[in-house]
Formats: structure tokens, C-alpha cells, sequence
């Protein structure tokens, strides 16, 4: 296709377009621009033909600018540019403006081309950062409500649990059986709800005291998490297989606190045979994906997105030690580093609880 | 020895006061204990101001951190500055488990530091504990 400059009919169509359209040259050279390329750089049309693009460009980009469009010539095809990075504009007064660009090689009678369709997302973009600066301090506040109620609950908690405690201690079999059943109700309660308040702790705690991402040696934190859990292994007779674990970005701490809740979790549900628990991870692109599979109870698929709910059981009081938030602070520490989590199950044939997160050297992507 | 033992427990809280001075009269240990239940008590206790005049210094202070008026870290503060106090040991006995209280209260001079356990059976053990460590296991000035 070529654009003959004699025909009205296209010279108004390219007007019309409510993109800002600019053509630039294999010598990045300004060929061609529409009205709203004007209103967009602020610059009148003879100023830009003939000029070099990288006056649209903020200076900072000069430097891999050339490198980009030699790219885009040695293969050109219609494509979104700079998949994945924040692109700006920049106007005649020096003001930058974030925008989009689709890119489209044309032949015209002066060689091949590039059309860069630019459009200006300043509205769409400071929309969505006060969403997400609404969403972050929302979300720093429910961690700060959770964190001074849990904290402060503890104390008048702690009175509750202690004399009922006490009164167990000294006053068991003075009274009548009412009576004992009475105290062992509040002090059970009281205890339950220690349990809770710690977990709600623990939980608000993932957001509020996590540490930056650095590389981690999954088989390392692994090791420690099994050492940590002989005890338990040794009293189910249960063992925990590794596979070969990478390094990965994550906070050690956390990362820790997920695979221990993760294992143990694996050990707890298990079903008649002893608990085996396999740790593998293979690669997904910049990701890891880690599983964690066991040959426990399993679960039935329908409660696959219950089970990551703050406090949900599955089972009746007493049947499983535990309070329901060991999943739900697995989640939280994945989507804390950025990845996503789920479980595979059937019950009587174990489950898959697999995550993913970045790999600590995104180049060596298979 | 020619008197008991003698603790200042600061403890606003009354039910834990409570509960630290029955376990250490359940303790093989003959003790005196007095409480202040806040930190400005606690200073005028410690430095016989009026009516507090007549007291004995105590042999080891258990101090709580979140106290009305004055708090348990100035009273530290206080203490670890005060000539004639200073050598008392104290041990900061508090809910708090956050980093920044056990690493400021270390600095400020506390002698030990003791995070109030869930659960009757191990906070008495560790009030046992404290008395056995101080009053039997170290030498005190």
C-alpha cells in the first residue's frame, strides 16, 4: 500500500483519526503527521517534518531509541511497542505525557516505514493510579485494624484465659460437675480464641513486617522447614522428598513460613498411610511453579477456593488441630510476591498445593 | 541474710500483679513484694520521695512496659542513669514481642527481657523461673 499525498479523501481520513499519527523514516526521520499529533507534542506541523522522532522522545530514551527502530525495521510487523514498559511522550515545553503506541510498517514511495499510532493515557493512567494508591492505603489500613486489634485483644484475652486457668487449677472438684463443665467451656473458648487472635496476628503480619525480595535457595529453606518438622515426621512416620530446588526472589522468612505451613499442612491431613510429601518446582517462563503434593485425605474440588479463606475448615472442631489460617497466610505471602497459588485434589488421593514465584535469574528462562 | 528478698513489681495491670504474687508466695523463697502501679509510683518509690521515704530498695524489679504516666522505659531510662539504683537488676516483664521494645529496652540498660507467655502454666513457670534465675542461680550486689 502506498499513501498518495494527492488523495484528499485519505489525507482527511488521517485528520479524523482520533490517535495521534506520526511516520517515521528508516533514518528516524519524521515523514508524516496528523492534527492530533500536533495537539498531542504541542508542536506546529512544520516543525516536525523532516525533524529527527526523538524529538517526541524524552532525552532519557535517546540513548536505546536507534536500537529499537533498527529492530523494528530488520523485522517489521504490526505490533504494540515497548510491550511491558511505561512509554512517554515528550512535549514542545519539555512535559512529558505516558502514552501507547501501536506500530505498523508501511511502504510508501519513499521505502519502507514505520506508523506509530500514539495515543495520550494520562486520564486512564492517573485513574488507575488513584485506584491503586486507593487500594494500597486500604489495604495498609485493614493490616493496621487487624494488627492493633489482635494486638490489643490480647491483653484483657489473656486475663479471660489465665484466671479461668486458674480457677481449673484450684477449684476443679470443689464444685459440682456443672461447675467444671462451665469452666473447662470458658477456658476452652478462651484458649480458641488466644489461637485466633495470634493467627489474625500472624496473618496482618505478612503485609506489615515483610521484608524485600532478594535471592533465596528454595532447597536450602526447605531443609530447614523438614528440619523443623522432625518431630512431627518422626510421630506420623512421614517423610519429605525434594526435588532439585532453584534460587528464587522471595523473603526468606516468608518463604519459610509458606512451605512450613505447606508441609505441615501435608502431614496433618493425612490419610491412613504414612505422610509422604513431595517438593518439586518447574520452570514457567520468568516463574517457578512449586508443588507440593501429598498422599493425605485430599480435599473435594468445590472447596478448592474456600480452603485459602481466612478461618474456613473443612473438618468439625477437634478433629484437626488448627484454626483455618494456614492457607490463607500461604495465598497472602504468594500474591505478596507476586504469584498465584492453588490446589489440585481428590479426596482419598491426596493434593497439589502449587505456587509460583520469580525466578532469581529471569535469564536463564527455558 | 537479714531480710527477706525484697521485689518492686511495676504492673498496672492488677490481675497480672495478682497472678506474679501468687506464684512467687507459692515459691519456696521468702519475699517481700511491693507493686507500683505506675511508673511515676514506681520512681518515687525508688528514689524515696514522700510518703515512700522509709522503703527498702529492692533486690530485683520486674517492670512492665506500657504503664500510664510515666512508662516502663523511662523508668529503665531513670534507673539505669540513677547512682544507688542503677545496680538493681531489672528485668522488663511485658506483652509487647515486637523487636524494636526488646532491642531498646537491651539498650536502655533492662537486665533481662521476658515477653508475658499465653497461657497460666507458662507464665507461671516463667515467673518461677525468674525468681530460681535471680534469687537462687546469680549473686546479686
Amino acid at each position: 500500500m502506498s499513501i498518495d499525498r494527492s488523495d484528499d479523501r485519505y489525507r482527511s481520513i488521517v485528520e479524523a483519526i482520533p490517535s495521534a499519527i506520526v511516520l517515521v523514516d528508516r533514518r528516524r526521520r519524521i515523514r508524516l503527521v496528523n492534527r492530533k499529533a500536533e495537539e498531542l507534542f504541542g508542536y506546529a506541523r512544520d516543525e516536525l517534518l523532516d525533524a529527527p522522532v526523538e524529538l517526541l522522545i524524552p532525552s532519557r530514551f535517546h540513548g536505546e531509541h536507534p536500537r529499537h527502530v533498527a529492530q523494528f525495521f530488520a523485522q517489521p510487523e504490526t505490533r504494540p511497542m515497548g510491550a511491558g514498559r511505561d512509554l512517554f511522550g515528550r512535549r514542545k515545553g519539555g512535559e512529558e505525557v505516558p502514552i501507547e503506541i501501536g506500530l505498523s510498517p508501511i511502504d510508501t514511495d519513499e521505502g519502507l516505514c514505520t506508523l506509530a499510532s500514539i495515543i495520550d493515557i494520562t486520564e486512564r493512567k492517573s485513574a488507575r493510579e488513584r485506584y491503586e494508591d486507593e487500594l494500597r492505603r486500604s489495604n495498609a489500613d485493614l493490616e493496621q485494624f487487624a494488627y492493633v486489634a489482635s494486638h490489643d485483644l490480647q491483653e484483657p484475652l489473656r486475663m479471660v484465659a489465665n484466671y479461668t486457668e486458674l480457677l481449673a487449677q484450684r477449684y476443679a472438684g470443689q464444685l459440682d460437675d456443672r461447675a467444671d463443665k462451665y469452666i473447662h467451656y470458658a477456658s476452652d473458648g478462651a484458649r480458641r480464641m488466644q489461637r485466633l487472635v495470634a493467627d489474625l496476628l500472624a496473618y496482618s503480619r505478612v503485609g506489615s513486617q515483610g521484608k524485600p525480595l532478594a535471592p533465596v535457595a528454595a532447597g536450602e529453606v526447605l531443609a530447614a522447614v523438614t528440619h523443623g518438622l522432625q518431630r512431627l515426621l518422626r510421630e506420623s512416620g512421614g517423610a519429605v522428598e525434594a526435588g532439585p530446588l532453584p534460587l528464587v526472589l522471595a523473603d526468606e522468612v516468608q518463604l519459610h513460613q509458606l512451605l512450613q505451613n505447606l508441609v505441615s499442612n501435608a502431614i496433618k491431613f493425612r490419610s491412613e498411610s504414612a505422610p509422604l510429601v513431595r517438593v518439586e518446582a518447574t520452570r514457567e517462563g520468568p516463574r517457578w511453579r512449586f508443588s507440593v503434593s501429598d498422599n493425605g485425605i485430599g480435599i473435594d474440588m468445590q472447596y478448592a477456593e474456600r480452603v485459602f479463606q481466612m478461618f474456613q475448615r473443612l473438618h468439625e472442631q477437634g478433629r484437626y488441630d488448627g484454626s483455618g489460617i494456614g492457607l490463607a497466610i500461604a495465598k497472602r505471602i504468594v500474591e505478596r510476591h507476586g504469584g498465584t497459588i492453588r490446589i489440585d485434589s481428590e479426596p482419598g488421593r491426596g493434593s497439589v498445593v502449587s505456587f509460583t514465584l520469580s525466578a532469581a535469574r529471569p535469564e536463564d528462562a527455558s | 541474710m537479714s531480710r527477706p528478698l525484697s521485689v518492686l513489681l511495676v504492673e498496672d495491670n492488677p490481675g497480672d500483679a495478682d497472678l506474679v504474687i501468687e506464684t512467687l508466695e507459692q515459691g519456696k523463697l521468702k519475699l517481700d513484694i511491693a507493686v507500683a502501679v505506675d511508673g511515676a509510683q514506681a520512681l518515687a518509690r525508688l528514689l524515696r520521695q514522700p510518703p515512700f521515704e522509709a522503703v527498702v530498695s529492692p533486690d530485683l524489679i520486674l517492670l512492665d512496659l506500657n504503664l500510664p504516666k510515666v512508662t516502663g522505659r523511662e523508668v529503665l531510662a531513670r534507673i539505669k542513669q540513677e547512682p544507688g539504683l542503677r545496680e538493681i537488676p531489672v528485668v522488663v516483664l511485658t506483652s509487647s514481642d515486637a523487636e524494636h521494645d526488646i532491642v531498646r529496652s537491651y539498650q536502655l540498660g533492662a537486665n533481662c527481657y521476658v515477653t508475658k507467655p499465653v497461657g497460666l502454666v507458662a507464665f507461671q513457670t516463667i515467673v518461677q523461673a525468674i525468681e530460681g534465675f535471680w534469687f537462687t542461680v546469680v549473686k546479686l550486689p
